[in-house]
């Protein structure tokens, strides 16, 4: 288990590292320049100068090895829109608004989705499993932008109790977090539904069916624990996705979230953020994976944890 | 239902929690992120029951540090926590005295000398000297300081030296002569240069604080400032509160007791809120436009700036003047303001802004009369006579390029459509990411392309200097010996009128040669509460709470 565990963990530093050589070298190669001042005039001088202060007149490799350090001590130093501030403040500050967002709308989803694909499994074919599918439809295919305005143009406006943005009460969360987890629980209540009525259609189940158990029992304590593992399988990436921020949902809400930061350091060409979200973003998906992976085999003992050659 | 949530939050909080010493934020960081939670609290109450902070949505300053910041959020702030030389008059954008309460200007109109009032004090309580002013100026040109506002120090006589990385700091002619007494040469005799030092870029800085804390800028308790309020909360990407500075030298005339600036990106929900009464001022979302210009809450100010095309002179067909001159004259900008912007900006009749003042009192564009207009008729016969020069059966292939926005894209329709009904001439749309646009501009790969200017200082050399040869704004590949030559007279000239004549002689030249298509001068439009009043924006300038009140 141990050998297991170093193995993968050396593989995850080796993905880390070509995910943010990739990016390195991708973001220098498409054009337009970070420090570009666009339609406010600038001069000559002040733009080399501001090109030394970010080591940008540096050759490209110079500048590589000093993002593989930066990266290795997790220091991004300072951001280029944001001159004054260091991208890690900027995450460190950004961080904990997603991360509550997105935890909340990660819990809510996975516990409506698994309990709605479970009703509708055990209801096959009644109006409750269409109304259900209906729901994941509707959460799959209306996007969260349009959801967030709606709740903010027609409920916020109109119930006090929902602030219509910004943040810093429990009350703030609800909606944006409601808006976030409407597509990842449409996808877990259909994959649990069409498992689970794969399972319950398997001898084992009749078999607890004919020892007298209960419904609740035999869903509970045998089906469910093999329907999940689909469901388990996507959660590595989808908890990464989440609990990175939305861009849309925290610009939409006013949540001073690093969602924006995914999508503004990209168009402002602001390296240091960049390679800052995407190594955040890889790691925790690496890990995500990584903790997907020992989840297997505590849901599943029939699948083991070794490498092939041992 | 109440309940679940309120577990979900708890739960939350628990592994967020847990999570964030997992990810390796230390605890120190946490009871700090626990703070700004609190504190944003207090803001909103504060603001509710008092009612005299009026809370106005701005975007995140990128620095309160004035050579560094450089973008509209944060001299938004900056201009109401320091104060320049001079300030920017309530009813006119003319220069009066701020932190100099008087100055001379020699008879060559050369070197300035500010003297700086008695009274003037930073917010820590140590005396403005005019050495915080010479180390500020010095700060924007040296090239270490990296500023990409620095060319606004360039008017001191030895700062473009020294930014370029050629001359020294001890050669920038800015000089404390004593405490109080700061002397200026310039490179030329602008006049102007009162405006000039009522810039953000310009601002003093407190020298010992700056020197001995590199992050002096970044948070509201080591921030030091000058002006009518002070900086006294800040969480980046929430809200930034200043509150009355009863230090400062003219604290009588400052009605409010504070402005929140919060930091709601997306119009539409900042409407709402405005809607709901949490905001009191706002820009209003662009779809909104056409229903709320003109309204009873709507507000605008006249900016300094323009929206219009840039022909690529060395392509085909546009190295043409005729042809040029054809496209221009046959765009209606009147019918691209009334059915697509639909915020009542005026139309542009040349390059130059047109409220500038004119050392005889009327205005720039008063003086230099109207350059341009829609006129059907004569592009068509321009167009043709244009092909004739150039031996065209058919005009070559013309694209207009602009970067990616809804704006953009239904002007550059509206322009399509006009172009051919009026010429027949087909053109085709093409557009670019934004930093990718700006790239192959400034490359001069495109052939014509969608443009914009923000104006900076308080002069119409602030637009004609943009076009002299080989000048980063310039962008299309035009070069004119008169031009240039007109400019840098008028740069020299000492005489007001006769500068103004060479700047408007310099104007007719370029409009003339027609390299751009004139559209439109910009305006803001905000929503504000009925008791918000007195809030000032000059066209060059940042917003004004000074004078501003709230009943």
């Amino acid at each position: 288990m141990l050998k297991y565990i170093l193995k993968r963990f050396l593989w995850m530093i080796l993905t880390i590292w070509v995910i943010v050589t990739l990016t390195f070298f991708l973001m220098h190669a498409i054009p337009g320049d970070p420090l570009d001042m666009g339609d406010t005039g600038s001069s000559d001088a002040a733009s080399a100068n501001l090109a030394a202060y970010y080591n940008l007149d540096q050759p490209l490799g110079v500048q590589y090895v000093t993002y593989l350090k930066n990266v290795a001590t997790f220091d991004f130093g300072p951001s280029m829109t944001s001159r004054s501030r260091d991208v890690n403040d900027m995450i460190e500050s950004g961080f904990p608004a997603s991360l509550q967002l997105g935890i909340a709308s990660l819990v809510f989803s996975v516990i409506s989705g698994v309990f709605l694909g479970v009703f509708a499994a055990l209801r096959h074919n009644k109006m409750i499993d269409y109304i259900t599918m209906i729901i994941a439809v509707i959460g799959i295919s209306i996007p969260n932008f349009i959801q967030s305005m709606l709740f903010i143009n027609y409920i916020a406006v109109n119930v006090d109790f929902f602030p219509i943005a910004r943040w810093g009460t429990w009350q703030h969360v609800i909606l944006p977090a409601l808006a976030l987890a409407s597509g990842p629980m449409a996808i877990i209540a259909r994959l649990t539904r069409s498992n689970m009525l794969e399972v319950l259609t398997q001898d084992y189940i009749r078999t607890a069916k004919a020892k007298g158990l209960t419904s609740f029992q035999i869903v509970v304590k045998h089906a469910l624990r093999n329907a999940l593992l689909p469901v388990v399988t996507i959660m590595g990436a989808l908890t990464a996705a989440v609990l990175t921020g939305s861009f849309v949902i925290e610009r939409i809400f006013s949540i001073p979230g690093i969602g924006q930061y995914f999508v503004n350091s990209i168009s402002n060409r602001d390296y240091p953020m960049i390679m800052a979200t995407t190594v955040i973003y890889s790691t925790i998906l690496v890990v995500m994976m990584f903790i997907v992976d020992i989840l297997y085999g505590l849901i599943d003992p029939r699948i083991k944890l070794h490498s092939k050659e041992d | 239902m109440k309940k679940s949530k309120n577990l979900k939050w708890l739960l939350g909080t628990g592994l967020m929690a847990t999570a964030m010493i997992a990810t390796g934020c230390s605890g120190e960081e946490e009871a700090s992120g626990d703070e700004e939670g609190n504190g944003e609290d207090t803001a909103t109450e504060e603001s509710g029951g008092e009612g005299n902070v009026l809370i106005y949505n701005s975007g995140n300053p990128t620095s309160l540090d004035p050579p560094i910041g450089n973008d509209e959020p944060s001299y938004a702030v900056l201009n109401n926590v320091m104060e320049g030389l001079t300030r920017l008059a309530k009813d006119e954008a003319t220069p009066e005295p701020a932190m100099a309460e008087d100055w001379d200007v020699s008879d060559d109109g050369l070197t300035y000398t500010f003297y700086i009032r008695e009274d003037a004090n930073w917010s820590n309580g140590e005396p403005v000297t005019a050495e915080d002013f010479e180390f500020a100026f010095k700060r924007l040109a040296n090239p270490e300081t990296a500023s990409p506002a620095a060319h606004h120090a360039y008017w001191i006589a030895g700062a473009e030296a020294f930014n370029e990385g050629e001359g020294s700091e001890d050669d920038v002619q800015v000089t404390a002569i004593d405490e109080k007494t700061l002397e200026v040469t310039l490179e030329n005799p602008v006049d102007f240069f009162t405006s000039i030092v009522a810039m953000p870029q310009l601002f003093p800085v407190h020298k010992d604080t700056v020197e001995s804390d590199d992050s002096w800028a970044n948070n509201a308790d080591t921030f030091v400032g000058n002006g009518p309020f002070v900086v006294s909360e800040w969480a980046a990407d929430e809200y930034l509160l200043i509150e009355k500075n009863e230090d400062y030298w003219d604290a009588d005339t400052v009605q409010l007791d504070g402005v929140e600036y919060v930091m709601i990106e997306d119009a539409n929900t900042a409407y709402q809120l405005y809607g709901n009464d949490e905001i009191h001022m706002t820009g209003i979302p662009s779809d909104m436009a056409g229903e709320l210009v003109g309204g009873p809450e709507t507000i605008q100010y006249p900016r300094s700036g323009i929206e219009f095309q840039r022909f690529n002179v060395e392509m085909e067909p546009f190295q043409n003047r005729n042809i040029r001159a054809a496209f221009a004259k046959a765009i209606n900008s009147q019918e691209i303001v009334d059915y697509i912007t639909q915020e009542n900006q005026p139309v542009m009749t040349g390059y130059v802004f047109d409220d500038f003042q004119h050392p005889n009192g009327s205005t720039y564009r008063e003086e230099a009369g109207d350059l341009h207009e829609f006129d059907l008729e004569e592009a068509q016969e321009l167009l043709e006579l244009g092909m004739e020069e150039e031996g065209y059966d058919e005009l070559p292939e013309v694209n207009l390029t602009y970067s990616t926005g809804d704006v953009n894209h239904n002007v550059a329709q509206a322009v399509q459509e006009m172009l051919q009904q009026n010429l027949g001439v087909e053109i085709g749309l093409e557009n670019q990411e934004f930093a990718v646009f700006l790239d192959a501009q400034r490359e001069l790969e495109l052939q014509y392309s969608r443009s914009s200017f923000l104006g900076g200082y308080n002069d119409p050399m602030n637009y004609l200097d943009n076009f002299t040869t080989g000048n980063p704004m310039n962008r299309t590949g035009w070069s004119n010996e008169e031009y240039d030559q007109l400019v840098s007279d008028s740069l020299a000239e000492t005489d007001p009128e006769a500068r103004f004549d060479l700047m408007i002689e310099a104007e007719k030249v370029f409009m003339d040669d027609y390299v751009i298509v004139p559209l439109y001068y910009y305006n803001t439009t905000f929503v504000k509460k009925d008791n918000v009043e007195d809030v000032v924006r000059h066209p060059v300038g940042f917003v004004e709470f000074k004078w501003a009140s709230m009943e």
